[in-house]
């Protein structure tokens, strides 16, 4: 029986020569019925179906005919191929002689004489049937009863199908597909094969003693070619499964010693090519174009009318906020809160205070609804100038420029979404008190309610620009907290504006001179992914992203001939396009990696690489999980030297088996499990410790841990080998569960935080070959000092002294006159401050699923 | 007001000639009034209204003179009794405009709002004549006014009372229905046929000033009309439609010329600066524009000129009017008479004279300093304190659920306030009862900021009736009484559907907006004993919210589709490989096709090998030479 895969001629052709007997005969007298019912002379169709009005003891021919005439080439055709083969199966099983019994006998009459009785007595109908479907789904019901004893149900998901429905759904199908089939036919077909093939049937089978008496008379088997024997069933063709039962998995890694070899090998491939994919992105052939995907933004498509008399009352303003500079918090707000009255904006004030490493950060943000003129209180837009940027530097130029552009605003009635002028006092806890009491997720012992609030927020844009001097492009800082992004038409609006519209450059990533080669596509894709992967708030914006409200930073960078105007026509121009959105930012651009300005790629690109390094861990885990299972050669070797001892003889025989499969051992799972667990728990209590110690002693208890954490692995293996003596498969199992686990939380990190997951699993690479080294100690030792330099804290470390001792040749992150031991500070007050503040899950990645793994990956190389 | 004095007549005359006293039908009388009150922020409110009866009976005769024969018949057809139609866009700044016109009665929510009594036997019945009202009101304002389906209908229960006559027989029989469109946007197409029920028709008298551009850009603005059955005492009864437009502009926004409203800078030296500030100086300038005065004329803000006085109006009444101290200045063109009502300090009145001629206003510039200068106070009238204050917002983020906070505050210091706050809401916004919850304030006293009391004490009465999927909405009327001087915060939270694919309009991801609340503040009782005339009650409406639901990606059909066909080729590939698949023992079957190759291979070499030794052995000396040569 031919099947599609496997097809070819050859075996086609051989199939057809090989086709019993009856079979044949029957195949004929079809093709010879529809060339008679060719001619028009004599309506063969009419006098060979089966009708069932006419149907007496004259017409019971008919019961005998309709099988073989068709209604036209089609029918016919369809019905031949559908019963060849599986009138050939029931032939070659049951016999030639039988099979023609059966056929011109009951398997044939029964089903037509119940069609007949069905449609004169029950329906009062007369539709003339013919055609060999009926013996197709008659035989395909006993094929399909047969199953069912086998293999009795197919699943779907969760639902068991018995296998034995396969032909009523097959009448369905065809009754709805193909038209004017008689469905009343096929299921008096199916009806008797099921009965068939149950065996109540079997009583109208002809005694097999005449049949073998008959065949043996006439020496039918010698005289009629392809002739089957009776005796064929007999010889049990059927229902030898295969004796081996063993899993895909042992066939695949347990029979063959090469196969066994190869994990390792495919882990390192992968590692290779998702390392080389990275690099392959900023190439032109897998990097793309930025474009617009929401047409309703229509960017660069408005004049910008901010200027002319403006600058004047912004130079005001500037003067009016270089007043206050150095005034408390309390004396700004009240000033800007007249401002805004004046304006007749409508104002509101917050009060917030988060505690974070022993200091408490607490001020207060005052902001001020432009309420749209004609709208309704159900979108708004925001504008950030806080009162310091991130870095701490004084917004003055930035604040003024959202003044005046506000009270500039106030005179178009054409927004459809409110304005909302935010001033938090700083840049990094200010917008997310704001904003998380905005969406009521703040806690409210921390984070006072706003009094006044308006619709959903569709956008938010801040301006950073502390700088006094003219400037010559704007830096666009789009990172949010976690690695989230704002979605890619935003950037592309203000790329498109500023550089298409206002003339000025535009860069992102701190590339100021850009010039779209690889090398510095490559540079700027790779402090995009460190700064994602970091996770921080970057700018006043970074708060609003996880809340799905996009947002960005401009900051003016350079010296040029543009002035504050410019920027607020930069601005104005953007915030018409985001007023002409009528729905939320929903394209998928939320997944990307930036490049260039106009340069990106997106997800379904660059995914791959970060998934194949997490499919490497997994990889090694499931190959270390099967080998496990069977007991390695030196044991089956050393066990089958006793039995030979033992038995003798019999040994070879055994070997022999041995050799052909490893027998399967017992998995010893309480002490890897137990290990692994615990190493998993132990990650939370550095993670508690830091984001609860005080920022004084932060740097001195990051050191001490760090070597702790280096010692750690030799005194866990010393008591591990004194207490337990694993063994090596409890090494193995050890390694793959934790390489499972790695696995399973790079993967699901890498769809939230592709740089992240790719950071960290790079890092991790060197624990896919971890094994121990009973017998070369020092390449133990060795290995074990690789993953020391590799251990997340010394990582830490001297990532801190490189950006401090080599700043700006590194990411960008170089930092000018801070020692090493304040930058190691500063990262982990970071951490502390994003963990309490921003909602920042990397110190959790960092402890609980990098440095665990570490840890037992250290244990079992010292093993 | 009197109506004709030929009504006086009209018993003499009927009897000599009837279809004369037909056609001059004894209470059909027609006026319209334009108010204008300066509010504060350079802001104006300017409330236009028409009113025009006619008396039942000829009503009913269809003998229809000032009452629009169009809608009259749609009413009839519709056994309407009492009808409401709004129109509104933007919202009413209550914290600097005070108290809203007409005491907020009408105005509606933002969109399309209607409501309406109308006789029918029964709830099916009522039903029936809604949708013919919907429908046939559709397509005389152009409004998606049948788009007001099932869902979008409610019946108040103790928001709405009639604000006609009507006999007792028929008020049995007369059903409430209530629909509002909080996403149609309001705009010039329905102001045409708005202004084409007016006798005039936009054409002379105040509504001559009414013009698409400026009515929708104004910071708020509501039309309104409302036809309802009015039986004076004493006096045969009379149907009477009055139609509303009210609106706020912003004084410096309407004045821009219509061929250039882009609001460019204005040139250095106009612009009014703070001279007091050190660093004052030619290109530097804190702007004091904001707080100037008013300066404005009636062509200037509305972009037109009144064309003279409607001729159809009683000529006693004023067509104009403006709410402002009698210190502010206040020019007209001439021949017309100014009015001061002598009990009434703010008030002015315009009687024009009966003929064509334009109406002009102008309000001058009143210098604030100088010899006199001027305040607020002379500017405008310091507008009335509103009975409450409402906002409403959406709280929490996410997908699947959701709340609602509704602020209601009583800036009284010594009333109580009593409502009825009513939310009809769509079904898709599962509300959860139980956790409606309110919290009270006050903010005055000892106790100031805190919560206090629960619910029990502010809420009296609570109406529900849930929604159904896809049949009908929420309706939720609550009846609470606030204190003096203290603020509400009402919580409830609801759950998000998932709708069907087909449910979600064009713009799934815009989001569903949701109709504004409405306030029904009832009359209190010591108002109504000492017999004031605030036994009327008054409205309030909240802003409109922006509903976000679970939006799918609207690729994810296709999707779908292929991963079902997908499926059903798997299944049903392993399904008929089970069926047609022989299982055969591995010795009993045939070699496997690479051990075959191998053995064939073998043979092949095997051949070859014999054939060469053969050839060796033939010819062996030969062969050997050649072996010393290749060494």
């Amino acid at each position: 029986m031919p099947n599609v895969q496997s097809f070819s001629t050859l075996r086609a052709r051989s199939y057809v020569f090989r086709l019993p007997l009856f079979t044949r005969l029957m195949v004929l007298a079809i093709v010879v019925l529809w060339l008679v019912g060719i001619q028009s002379a004599w309506d063969l169709r009419k006098w060979g179906a089966l009708i069932p009005d006419e149907m007496n003891f004259f017409t019971a021919y008919r019961m005998n005919t309709f099988p073989l005439i068709h209604l036209n080439f089609l029918h016919a055709l369809l019905n031949l191929l559908a019963l060849t083969p599986l009138l050939e199966r029931f032939e070659s099983e049951y016999g030639t002689l039988t099979s023609a019994a059966m056929f011109f006998g009951p398997l044939t009459t029964i089903p037509a004489v119940t069609y007949v009785i069905l449609e004169r007595v029950i329906f009062r109908v007369n539709t003339p049937v013919m055609g060999a479907s009926m013996w197709v789904f008659l035989l395909f019901s006993v094929e399909a009863v047969r199953t069912y004893k086998i293999n009795p149900y197919f699943v779907i998901g969760t639902v068991h199908v018995p296998t034995w429905t396969t032909p009523l759904v097959m009448a369905f199908v065809t009754a709805a597909l193909i038209p004017s089939t008689s469905f009343l036919g096929h299921l008096c077909g199916i009806g008797t094969g099921y009965l068939f093939g149950l065996g109540y049937l079997k009583f109208i089978a002809p005694p097999e003693k005449i049949l073998r008496w008959i065949e043996g008379k006439l020496n039918l088997l010698g005289r009629l070619p392809h002739y089957v024997s009776v005796d064929q069933k007999t010889y049990g063709r059927f229902g030898v499964l295969p004796s081996n039962s063993s899993s895909a998995s042992a066939l695949f890694v347990g029979r063959s010693p090469k196969l066994q070899k190869a994990p390792p090998y495919i882990s390192l491939l992968l590692i290779v090519v998702g390392v080389a994919w990275l690099f392959m992105l900023p190439m032109n052939d897998y990097s793309r174009r930025t474009y617009i995907s929401e047409n309703a933004l229509l960017p660069g498509q408005v004049h910008t009318y901010f200027g002319g008399s403006d600058q004047n009352v912004l130079r005001a303003y500037r003067h009016e906020v270089g007043a206050l500079e150095n005034k408390t918090n309390t004396e700004v707000n009240d000033k800007l809160e007249h401002m805004f009255r004046s304006m007749g904006l409508k104002v509101g004030r917050q009060n917030y205070t988060y505690t974070t490493s022993g200091n408490t950060v607490a001020g207060e943000n005052v902001y001020a609804i432009l309420q749209a003129p004609r709208g309704d209180a159900t979108e708004a837009i925001v504008l950030v100038a806080a009162w310091r940027n991130v870095k701490g530097e004084f917004n003055r130029n930035g604040l003024a420029v959202a003044l005046a552009l506000t009270r500039y605003f106030k005179r178009w009635s054409l927004w459809s979404k409110d304005i909302i002028l935010v001033v938090p006092p700083d840049s990094r806890a200010g917008t997310q008190a704001w904003v998380d009491a905005y969406h009521d997720s703040h806690d409210s012992r921390r984070v006072a309610d706003l009094p006044i609030k308006s619709g959903a927020l569709q956008g938010a844009l801040a301006i950073d620009y502390p700088q006094e001097e003219r400037f010559e492009g704007v830096h666009i800082v789009y990172d949010g907290v976690n690695g989230q992004l704002p979605n890619l038409d935003l950037i592309n609006s203000v790329t498109n504006i500023a550089s298409g519209q206002m003339g000025m450059g535009s860069s992102i990533q701190h590339m100021f001179h850009h010039n779209d080669q690889y090398r510095d596509r490559l540079t700027c894709m790779l402090r995009g992914m460190v700064n994602q992967g970091l996770g921080h708030a970057v700018g006043p914006h970074s708060s609003f992203i996880p809340y799905h409200v996009d947002a960005i930073t401009i900051q003016p960078v350079g010296q040029g001939w543009h002035d504050e105007m410019g920027l607020g026509r930069l601005i104005e121009g953007t915030f018409r396009s985001l007023n002409n959105l009528l729905e939320h930012l929903h394209q998928s651009f939320f997944f990307y990696l930036l490049m260039q300005k106009e340069r990106f790629v997106s997800i379904g690109t660059y995914l791959p690489s970060a998934m194949l390094i997490a499919a490497n861990f997994t990889i090694t885990a499931i190959a270390l999980w099967v080998k496990t299972g069977y007991a390695a050669k030196a044991d089956t070797e050393k066990e089958s030297k006793d039995i030979k001892e033992k038995k003798g003889v019999d040994a070879k025989k055994s070997e022999q088996t041995a050799e052909e499969a490893p027998a399967p051992v017992e998995r010893e799972l309480y002490l890897p499990l137990s290990l692994v667990t615990g190493c998993q728990f132990l990650g939370f209590v550095p993670l508690f410790i830091f984001n609860h110690a005080p920022a004084s002693v932060l740097a001195p208890l990051f050191v001490a841990v760090t070597l702790l954490s280096l010692v750690l692995p030799h005194a866990l293996s010393f008591f591990l080998v004194t207490t337990y003596q694993p063994t090596h498969q409890q090494y193995q199992l050890i390694t793959s569960f934790f390489l499972l686990l790695l696995g399973m939380f790079l993967s699901t990190l890498a769809t939230l935080n592709f740089s992240l997951a790719f950071l960290v699993g790079l890092l991790a690479t060197p624990l896919t070959f971890v094994r121990p080294f009973p017998k070369m100690p020092a390449a133990g030792y060795a290995y074990s000092a690789l993953l020391s330099l590799l251990n997340p804290g010394v990582v830490v470390l001297s990532a801190a002294v490189a950006t401090t001792t080599l700043h700006g040749s590194g990411l960008g992150l170089g930092v000018v006159g801070v020692t090493p031991w304040e930058a190691i500070q500063k990262v982990l007050e970071e951490g502390a401050f994003g963990w309490g503040v921003w909602g920042m899950y990397t110190p959790l990645i960092f402890w609980c699923v990098w440095f665990p793994a570490w840890l037992v990956g250290s244990v079992v190389v010292l093993g | 007001m009197q109506p004709f004095s030929l009504s006086s007549l009209i018993p003499l005359l009927t009897f000599l000639v009837p279809f004369v006293a037909a056609s001059a039908a004894p209470a059909a009388d027609y006026h319209e009034q334009l108010n204008l009150k300066p509010l504060p922020q350079n802001s104006l409110l300017a409330s236009f209204n028409f009113r025009s009866n006619t008396s039942l009976p000829e009503f009913e005769a269809h003998n229809f003179r000032f009452f629009p024969r169009s809608l009259g018949q749609i009413l009839q057809h519709a056994g309407t009794r009492e009808l409401h139609l709004r129109f509104s866009l933007g919202r009413w700044d209550a914290e600097t405009w005070g108290a809203r016109p007409w005491e907020g009665t009408k105005e509606g929510g933002t969109g399309v709002e209607l409501w309406a009594w109308l006789e029918a036997e029964s709830d099916d019945e009522a039903d029936h004549k809604w949708l013919t009202l919907t429908n046939a009101l559709s397509g005389l304002f152009c409004a998606s006014l049948n788009f007001i389906d099932s869902t979008r209908t409610t019946r108040p229960v103790m928001s709405f009372r009639p604000e006609g006559d009507h006999p007792n027989t028929t008020m049995a029989n007369m059903h409430l229905l209530h629909g509002v469109l909080p996403r149609e946007v309001v705009c010039t197409e329905n102001l045409t046929p708005f202004l084409k029920l007016l006798p005039c028709k936009g054409k002379a008298g105040i509504s001559s000033l009414l013009d698409g551009h400026k009515l929708f850009d104004a910071s708020w603005q509501s039309m309104a009309i409302d036809v309802k059955p009015v039986c004076p005492t004493g006096e045969e009864c009379v149907l009477q439609i009055e139609q509303t437009i009210d609106m706020v502009l912003d004084i410096d926004r309407s004045k821009r010329p219509r061929d250039n409203p882009i609001p460019r800078p204005i040139p250095n030296y106009e612009l009014k600066c703070n001279t007091t500030k050190s660093y004052h100086a030619d290109d530097t300038c804190f702007p004091t524009d904001s707080l100037n005065a008013q300066e404005w004329t009636l062509n200037q803000i509305f972009g037109k000129s009144m064309l003279g006085k409607c001729p159809l109006t009683d000529s006693n009444v004023p067509p104009v009017c403006i709410q402002a101290p009698h210190t502010r200045d206040v020019f007209t063109s001439m021949d017309v008479t100014e009015l001061k009502e002598p009990g009434n300090e703010n008030q002015r009145c315009y009687l024009l004279p009966n003929n064509e001629e334009e109406f002009h206003l102008a309000l001058p510039f009143m210098p604030r300093d100088g010899d006199h200068p001027k305040t607020d106070a002379d500017e405008f009238v310091q507008p009335a304190t509103p009975l409450l204050y409402a906002e409403r917002s959406l709280t929490g983020h996410g997908q699947e659920h959701g709340g609602v906070q509704a602020i209601l505050t009583n800036p009284s210091p010594d009333a109580e306030v009593e409502f009825v706050y009513m939310e009809s809401l769509p079904w898709f916004m599962r509300i959860y009862l139980h956790t409606l919850k309110a919290r009270i304030s006050h903010r005055t006293g000892s106790d100031a900021g805190q919560s206090l009391r629960d619910d029990n004490d502010v809420i009296k009465e609570i109406y529900y009736r849930p929604f159904l999927d896809r049949q009908r909405g929420t309706q939720l009327e609550i009846r609470m009484k606030i204190p003096p001087g203290s603020t509400v915060f009402m919580t409830y939270d609801f759950e998000k559907t998932i709708l069907r694919y087909t449910e979600y309009p064009p713009d799934a991801n815009r989001g569903f907006d949701v109709a504004a609340a409405v306030i029904t503040i009832l009359p209190s009782n010591s108002t109504a004993m000492t017999g004031g005339k605030a036994a009327r009650m008054s409205n309030l409406r909240t802003t409109g919210m922006l509903l976000n639901l679970p939006t799918p990606d609207f690729s994810m059909p296709y999707n779908v589709i292929i991963f079902t066909s997908t499926c059903i080729a798997l299944a049903f590939g392993g399904l008929y490989n089970i069926l047609v698949r022989r299982f055969v023992g591995r010795n009993e079957g045939p070699e496997v096709s690479l051990v075959k190759l191998r053995k064939k291979l073998q043979d092949a070499v095997q051949k070859f090998k014999g054939r060469v030794q053969e050839r060796l052995g033939v010819a062996g000396k030969g062969a050997k030479k050649v072996e010393g040569k290749t060494d």
